[in-house]
């Protein structure tokens, strides 16, 4: 076992040294789409962490990231130079302006029933503890209620399905707030202490490198406590946890959290890197597709679901360069989809643990090809 | 005369007008083993289902040493000191055995108390102690998934061992086992005795013999009798109720 | 008033079409068919192929329909679905992937298109469908005008919604399903070929779906991702009515339907359907077993 583990903080280590290293070879056109990939890279681990550990499958992850991304866009969107008021002290975001009613007063307090909302989001650091703060709050709250009531497996899975979509609504239905669906475009850039972290420059892609490289290591001890080892027994059987005296409902909605966090963290890179928000963050297929990229890396592994997203997501963008084949990928990829479920159910993190067994090969342990999928529905029976 | 540990007072439950426990009241001392006796549909897992906290009942209290703990959440009973098996053996399946026993010798019930890391020297021997005891040391790095029907009930009990609770619940520990695998769970019973509190559910005579010291039978959800295995096995009453609708084997 | 509740009971009567032949894949085989909506967009196309090419209308394309997305449901479960029993989620995620496959296949004309070859009414354009003229326009009852094309969908629904009553408790496949609903392992010992009944089901299943394609061929555009919304709102009707249960789907169907249209009316369409998701939720959180759930189990 601890040969094991060490093997695998070396594998941790030589993928955080690998992205450390990637700005020697890359220009700066790739190094801002890989670091879009890292942010995906990011939602495998919120994802892993919910679905392999905790053993609840959020289809609407996207709910974190797109809170995360709005949050910070709207402190960003007050920070751009070019579509505000120009040289007012008091900026307005330019669809407020466009869309304002004839007469009313152009600043952010009143120009629309609802834009006080932005006030406190002229302080870049209000938006960024926002994009922490209301991914946590809306899963603790959702989390409550739900574990609480012991409602699992594919119940939960349709909740955040449902939730995520009506807030999608929500957001667009409030177009004098959000700009609807178009989002919000022409962010200024993140800024810390004097240094603009410009999306195309070397030093945002560490910003994000080194986030995930901390979130993944962060996540890894996590899951390493006491509390991460309950929480996969809480996700193995509910009921024995509970008669051994643990609080399931807490344990379900403190992880739950964090993977919203982890989230809510993503969409505020991935804001940073791309400068938009859009209500397609918050799409059925986006938080779906999250999950794809987790089960083809390996649902109950951090590192494997992070390296599954980044990989999907870099042979997209390398395949869609050739014309045409763009569309070809995406039945490709729905068909490795399949495959993985079938076939592979514990992904390439499976595989690569398998491979280290076969080298360590003391002895074969009861073949872990047969490991029996984590099977969170099998409540549904009760 | 020793303390009692648990006391069920008038204890009763009502499903929609069917009473599954009607009335049941029983004591047992501190370090008792109790077996519970009943032909199906008498009421012993649903008994423990109220004692544990499953089933919530409708009238009647259930004290276990003084506290009263009727109808208290599960967690919270097992932390005051009760712990139960299933009939049907569940533990920690993608977890090996040794995880799943780490899993129940944390003794803290909260998500923050334990976002520390191991678990301890003292805890650790103790793991190692139970491995010994449930006679799954050499199994210990096994996924719990592949056990065998009977391993599988042995590092339940296991998990129970370490939780170190004052009084344990077990609801046919031998079901489904063979004659080796049932004697070898008397014995992990036996080695209990006087340490812990035990209340068996279990329709083996051959493996209630062998454990038993004092029998509570139990027929359509009230107390027929109680007494040792011999009075039990002679009493009219219960070979009238029981013998005679299924037969003591 | 009378247009409003008309109209409520016109999408509630869409809701039914697209989860009437969930209610049977998930409630039956604990299937999550999320290519669902898949086969309803197959149905539309169905209707459009059969349009262009031999120039027939959309009563034709309705067994049409069927046949050709049963047959594909039948290969579904055949290749995919079977493997799977008993994985619930593993079905979701699964069935995802067959869901992009067959999205991409129309889009790029099973391959064709690479090939430079152009089959008209596929491909990733979009796409209408002529309603026969009797069906188009308005009628008027007590003062309000009800749309004809509407009202055909309504009852076609209606006779639908009835056959596969009829099916599932009037018929002896229909009890072998219901078996197989209660315990599978029971109905295997009882002598149902679960494996053949739960082939025919799903196919069932799709065929319906097929159906309702062609129907909302008439009414909305067909483009290949049409069906990916429709599936979360079949879903959502049928465990809010509870799992297993047709009546329940029916009524939870006609229920968010009404909620739907009255929201609309008084606000927005886009508000409507926000309403109507908080709705389903506030109904699983309360009632995680569904409005009519099955007893037992």
């Amino acid at each position: 076992m601890p040969m094991k583990r060490k093997i695998d903080w070396a594998i941790y280590a030589a993928f955080v040294v690998l992205v450390m290293l990637l700005p020697l070879v890359m220009d700066a056109f790739w190094l801002n789409r890989v670091a879009k990939y890292l942010v995906y890279g990011m939602l495998g681990v919120a994802v892993a962490l919910s679905w392999g550990y905790a053993g609840i499958l959020n289809l609407g992850q996207g709910l974190f990231f797109g809170a995360g991304a709005y949050m910070l866009a709207m402190s960003l969107k007050l920070a751009s130079t070019t579509s505000l008021q120009q040289g007012s002290d008091k900026p307005v975001p330019d669809f407020m302006l466009w869309n304002a009613e004839p007469g009313a007063p152009t600043e952010l307090c009143c120009i629309n029933k609802a834009s006080f909302l932005w006030l406190p989001f002229q302080s870049q650091w209000f938006g960024v503890a926002m994009g922490l703060i209301l991914p946590v709050l809306l899963a603790t709250i959702l989390g409550t209620i739900v574990f609480r009531k012991r409602i699992s497996g594919v119940f939960v899975s349709i909740i955040t399905l449902a939730l995520v979509l009506l807030v999608r609504l929500v957001v667009i239905d409030s177009q004098p707030v959000t700009n609807g669906f178009n989002g919000l475009t022409d962010l200024g850039w993140f800024n810390v202490a004097g240094l603009e972290f410009d999306p195309y420059i070397v030093p945002t892609y560490y910003l994000v490198a080194v986030s995930l490289s901390l979130v993944l290591v962060g996540t890894r001890l996590l899951i390493d406590t006491r509390s991460g080892l309950i929480l996969q027994a809480v996700r193995d059987d509910q009921n024995r946890a509970r008669y051994l005296g643990f609080d399931v409902p807490a344990y379900q909605t403190f992880f739950f959290a964090v993977s919203a966090a982890i989230a809510g963290f993503a969409g505020m890179l991935y804001v940073i890197v791309s400068e938009f928000a859009s209500p397609t963050f918050m799409d059925l297929t986006f938080s779906i597709t999250m999950v794809v990229w987790a089960a083809v890396g390996g649902r109950a592994s951090i590192l494997g679901a992070c390296i599954g997203a980044i990989l999907i997501n870099t042979i997209s963008a390398t395949v869609s360069e050739t014309e045409g084949f763009a569309e070809a990928w995406k039945a490709i990829i729905g068909l490795i989809f399949v495959l993985v479920v079938l076939y592979l159910p514990r992904g390439l993190a499976g595989l690569a643990h398998d491979f280290i067994d076969r080298l360590l090969a003391r002895k074969p342990t009861a073949s872990p090809q047969a490991l029996p999928v984590s099977e969170t529905s099998s409540q549904l029976a009760e | 005369m020793a303390q009692s540990a648990l006391t069920i007072d008038g204890l009763s439950v009502d499903f929609e007008g069917f009473k599954a426990v009607n009335g049941v009241t029983m004591t047992v001392d501190d370090g008792e083993l109790r077996v519970l006796l009943g032909a199906n549909g008498a009421g012993k897992t649903t008994l423990m289902d109220l004692i544990s906290g499953k089933t919530k009942s409708t009238d009647g209290r259930v004290y276990l040493h003084d506290t009263d703990i009727t109808n208290w959440e599960e967690h919270k009973i097992a932390r005051a000191g009760i712990g139960r098996k299933f009939q049907i053996p569940s533990v920690f399946k993608e977890l090996t055995v040794r995880r799943n026993l780490e899993v129940a010798s944390c003794k803290k019930p909260g998500v923050f108390a334990n976002l520390r890391f191991g678990f301890g020297t003292d805890a650790e021997r103790n793991v190692d102690e139970v491995l010994e005891l449930i006679g799954l040391t050499e199994e210990q790095d096994r996924i719990a998934a592949y056990l065998s029907h009977g391993q599988t009930q042995w590092l339940e009990l296991g998990l129970l061992i370490t939780q170190n609770p004052k009084i344990i619940l077990l609801d046919e520990p031998t079901a489904g086992m063979t004659q080796a695998e049932t004697h070898k769970t008397s014995e992990i019973v036996n080695n209990l005795k006087g340490r812990h509190t035990i209340i068996v559910v279990e329709h083996d005579m051959a493996f209630v013999r062998e454990i038993a010291e004092r029998i509570t039978v139990l027929h359509l959800g009230q107390v027929l009798a109680e007494g040792n295995v011999e009075q039990i096995e002679n009493n009219p009453k219960v070979r009238e109720a029981y013998l005679g609708s299924k037969g003591i084997s | 008033m009378l247009e409003v509740l008309f109209i409520g009971l016109s999408l509630g009567s869409i809701l039914l079409l697209v989860a009437l032949g969930l209610a049977i894949t998930y409630g039956a085989m604990g299937v999550i068919n999320m290519a669902h909506g898949e086969m309803v967009m197959v149905g539309a196309y169905v209707t459009v192929l059969s349009g262009i090419w031999l120039g027939t209308n959309i009563f034709v394309a309705i067994p049409l329909a069927f046949i050709v997305t049963a047959l594909l449901g039948l290969l579904i479960e055949r290749v995919v679905v079977r493997r799977l029993y008993g994985r619930l989620l593993d079905t979701l995620l699964a069935t995802w992937g067959i869901a992009i496959l067959i999205q991409q296949a129309v889009r790029l004309e099973f391959g064709l298109s690479f090939l430079g070859i152009h089959l008209q009414g596929l491909g990733p354009g979009l796409q209408n469908v002529a309603v026969p003229p009797f069906l188009q326009g308005t009628f008027s009852i007590l003062g309000a005008d009800i749309n004809r094309y509407r009202t055909f969908i309504i009852l076609v629904t209606a006779i639908l919604a009835l056959v596969t009553w009829f099916i599932i408790y009037r018929t002896s496949m229909g009890t072998q399903v219901r078996a197989i609903i209660r315990n599978p392992r029971m109905a295997a010992a009882c002598g149902i070929d679960v494996t053949r009944i739960n082939a025919l089901t799903f196919a069932f299943g799709s065929g319906l779906a097929g159906v309702a394609g062609v129907m909302m061929s008439g009414f909305k555009t067909v483009f290949p991702d049409m069906g990916t919304s429709m599936v979360v709102d079949g879903f959502l009707v049928v465990v809010m009515g509870g799992v297993g249960s047709l009546l329940g789907s029916v009524l939870s169907a006609g229920i968010l339907g009404e909620i739907n249209g009255l929201v609309a009316a008084a606000t927005n369409d886009i508000l409507a359907r926000a309403v109507v998701f908080g709705v389903v939720i506030a109904i699983i959180v309360l009632k995680p077993k569904g409005l009519f759930a099955l007893k037992g189990r």
